[in-house]
């Protein structure tokens, strides 16, 4: 007989968090910056840990350069070619730390990889990125990458469960991508019905994941400030963005001029957008999971980070944790009905 | 591992009153005015206790002279100058019990409350008002003000739990002003994560400042009547409305026409509107935390008063209440899953 879980999983939208006493005067004493070694590169990582997603329309080398400004890390989207790489690399050498290059399992983007890595050896971080971290092929594939870069930090996914959190753990990746659906741009829950509400799937991912000194990443789900700073409360050490990111001076893909106002192009990887645009087409045998949005224009990236950065301070000063690496021990949940008072809804 | 609390808590929207019996023949006979002893302050207040926001569009002078008139109380915004306050002052003599002077923890906000307080003797309210009231900075502030003022009413927050109730009501304030992130143009929730459903909070707090014989404010959340009605209910010695008090007469700002209807703009107060007007913009290492909107004019203040008394009283004769005092203990909320009926919404 099929089992159901009876707790109820819970999403960003679920809960608030608690205020607690703190001895912070301002929002400017709070230190976002953290830093950690990983497990199996024995690497060190430095900075704001907010990752833009690996998606064709934000993990742009242009989105880099202004998120290394502020200390915050890219995913770079696999279908840069390596020309388009090495040029990025000669010119923004400063941007290389804060960047990952990324590959699905198939061999030509391990190929692409490979040489991207050759080519480029200051890039420290890979990104191994399937819609279904479930498979023993991924398992297997993952350890091979590890093989053959054992000094390269890498982020695998996705999962969304302890136990598969440990499985990729223990074969080699560093920090592992949490998010099964939760994406505004994902249709995985729709086509599918696999998912699991991104909160608590970040909690229990995180207390596998650091039993065995490991990171995550919470990889979707976050439509504003506050659910990155649940995401961070939850204990993810990274937190990834798509949607937020998207609709920028630095995100991918032309203006759109509708009824005099402007708009860009964002949707999921596994749209029928972008299948058609690196697959040749949705294959016989799938269906798209995920959605094409014209999101409004706004501007340069850089108001929006302020914006993030700004808000998570605030969240900081509110739970009483001088630097985002307390945030977590000092964050207690509370069950919600409703977020924001609804009157004038934007 | 970051700890969930496993009991929901609840909004205004998520409940009703459950009707009693009740021996009230009329409306007419429901009393409105409470009495208050203050616990540090040893002052008495008596009135109607819905309180005008200290916002700089309804917590106005304007607004103070007409609140009067019903018993109520306005917490005057601090962006008024000293020699504005003088004025109202001599003009208005009787509104000056119905007023508290407001301030945040900065030097300047405290120098300017010195000096109303000092030349305006008749002034016997402090609302002293910060986004976080966690801050050990501010309990500090709270203690050197009841100081300087043993004998005012301080009124101090926001916080939206027991333990941070008692601790500034231990550290000198009497009315502790409940609710983070409940407000129509506040977007602390959003922007941080951080709040506490404004009925939970309400209850939970009232009962650790009666437990101290402090008082509370509900401030924020409400968007019509039986809300305000709901914070009473659930314990709360006065009520904050702002939004219901926007677009009105006595509001700050000009009436402004679009597509034929008039609109007054309504803002938060670390909203972009207001950090820009007030302080020259929004600081590189914050975000606003509040929108400003444009709501329709609503003409004087007097009528959305007695929509809101008479809502109020009505509640009382459901629950068998021939007094305000006596609704909470009257109240026994039913969870529920919507409020009203959809059909013509």
């Amino acid at each position: 007989m099929p089992h159901i879980d009876n707790d109820i999983k819970l999403d960003f939208k679920d809960v608030l968090l608690r205020p607690k006493r703190s001895t912070l005067k301002s929002r400017s004493e709070v230190d976002l910056m953290r830093s950690f070694t990983f497990r199996n590169s024995k690497q060190t990582y430095t900075g704001i840990p907010i990752i833009a997603a690996n998606m064709d329309t934000v993990g742009t080398f242009e989105m880099a350069k202004v998120l290394c400004k502020f200390s915050l890390f890219t995913a770079i989207h696999k279908h840069y070619s390596l020309e388009e790489w090495k040029k990025f690399a000669a010119d923004n050498p400063d941007c290389l730390q804060n960047v990952a290059a990324s590959s699905g399992t198939g061999s030509t983007d391990f190929e692409l990889l490979e040489q991207i890595l050759e080519s480029v050896p200051q890039v420290r971080y890979i990104c191994l990125d399937v819609a279904n971290g479930y498979s023993e092929h991924f398992v297997q594939f993952l350890r091979d990458v590890r093989r053959r870069f054992p000094d390269h930090t890498i982020m695998a996914g996705n999962v969304v469960t302890g136990e598969m959190v440990e499985e990729l753990v223990l074969s080699g990746a560093d920090i592992i991508k949490v998010g099964i659906g939760p994406g505004s741009v994902c249709t995985t829950r729709k086509k599918t019905g696999v998912g699991y509400p991104q909160l608590s799937a970040v909690m229990e991912c995180a207390d596998a994941a650091h039993g065995l000194n490991g990171h995550i990443i919470s990889d979707g789900g976050c439509s504003c400030p506050g659910d990155i700073a649940k995401a961070f409360g939850a204990g993810a050490d990274f937190v990834m963005l798509g949607g937020m990111l998207a609709g920028h001076t630095e995100s991918g893909g032309d203006l759109i001029e509708k009824g005099g106002k402007q708009y860009k192009l964002f949707y999921g990887m596994s749209s029928e957008v972008s299948m058609k645009k690196y697959a040749g087409g949705v294959a016989e045998y799938r269906a798209s999971e995920g959605k094409v949005v014209e999101v409004p224009f706004k501007g340069d990236v850089e108001h929006t980070l302020r914006d993030v950065l700004g808000g998570i301070r605030s969240t900081c000063t509110y739970v009483g944790a001088a630097k985002l690496k307390e945030l977590s021990r000092r964050t207690t949940f509370i069950r919600v009905t409703q977020q924001a008072n609804p009157i004038f809804r934007d | 591992m970051p700890r969930v609390d496993a009991d929901l808590k609840l909004d205004f929207k998520d409940v009703l009153l459950r009707p009693k019996r009740s021996s009230l023949k009329s409306r007419a006979e429901v009393d409105l005015m409470r009495t208050f002893t203050f616990r540090n302050s040893k002052q008495i207040y008596t009135g109607i206790p819905i309180i005008v926001a200290n916002m700089d569009t309804v917590g106005t002078f304007e607004m103070a002279r007409v609140m009067t008139k019903y018993a109520m109380f306005t917490t005057v915004h601090k962006h008024y100058s000293l020699e504005q306050w003088k004025l109202f002052a001599s003009n208005h003599p009787e509104c000056l019990e119905h007023v508290a002077v407001s301030s945040g923890s900065g030097m300047a906000d405290f120098e300017r409350l010195e000096n109303i307080i000092e030349a305006i003797p008749l002034i016997k309210y402090i609302c002293l008002d910060v986004a976080n009231g966690y801050s050990e900075h501010f309990v500090e502030f709270v203690k050197a003000v009841h100081a300087r003022f043993p004998k005012h009413t301080i009124m101090a927050g926001n916080v939206v739990t027991g333990e941070m109730v008692e601790e500034l009501l231990l550290a000198g304030a009497d009315i502790i002003k409940v609710g983070i992130g409940p407000g129509s143009v506040c977007t602390t929730r959003i922007k941080t994560g951080v709040g506490y459903p404004q009925l939970s909070a309400v209850i939970e707090c009232a009962d650790s400042a009666h437990g101290l014989n402090g008082h509370i404010i509900s401030d924020g959340g409400c968007s019509c009547p039986g809300d305000v009605a709901k914070a009473f209910g659930a314990g709360a010695d006065f009520v904050m409305l702002g939004g219901m008090f926007a677009g009105h007469d006595q509001c700050a700002g000009e009436i402004i026409e679009k597509n034929g209807k008039k609109m007054k703009l309504f803002y938060g107060m670390s909203s972009d509107t207001a950090m820009k007007k007030h302080l020259g913009g929004v600081a590189e290492y914050r975000a606003s935390e509040g929108k400003t909107v444009e709501v329709p004019y609503r003409g004087d203040v007097e009528n959305t008063i007695r929509d809101i008394l008479g809502g109020l009283r009505s509640t009382c004769t459901y629950v068998g209440a021939a007094k305000l005092k006596e609704l909470s203990r009257r109240t026994t909320f039913i969870r529920v899953t919507q409020q009203h009926s959809q059909v013509f919404s």
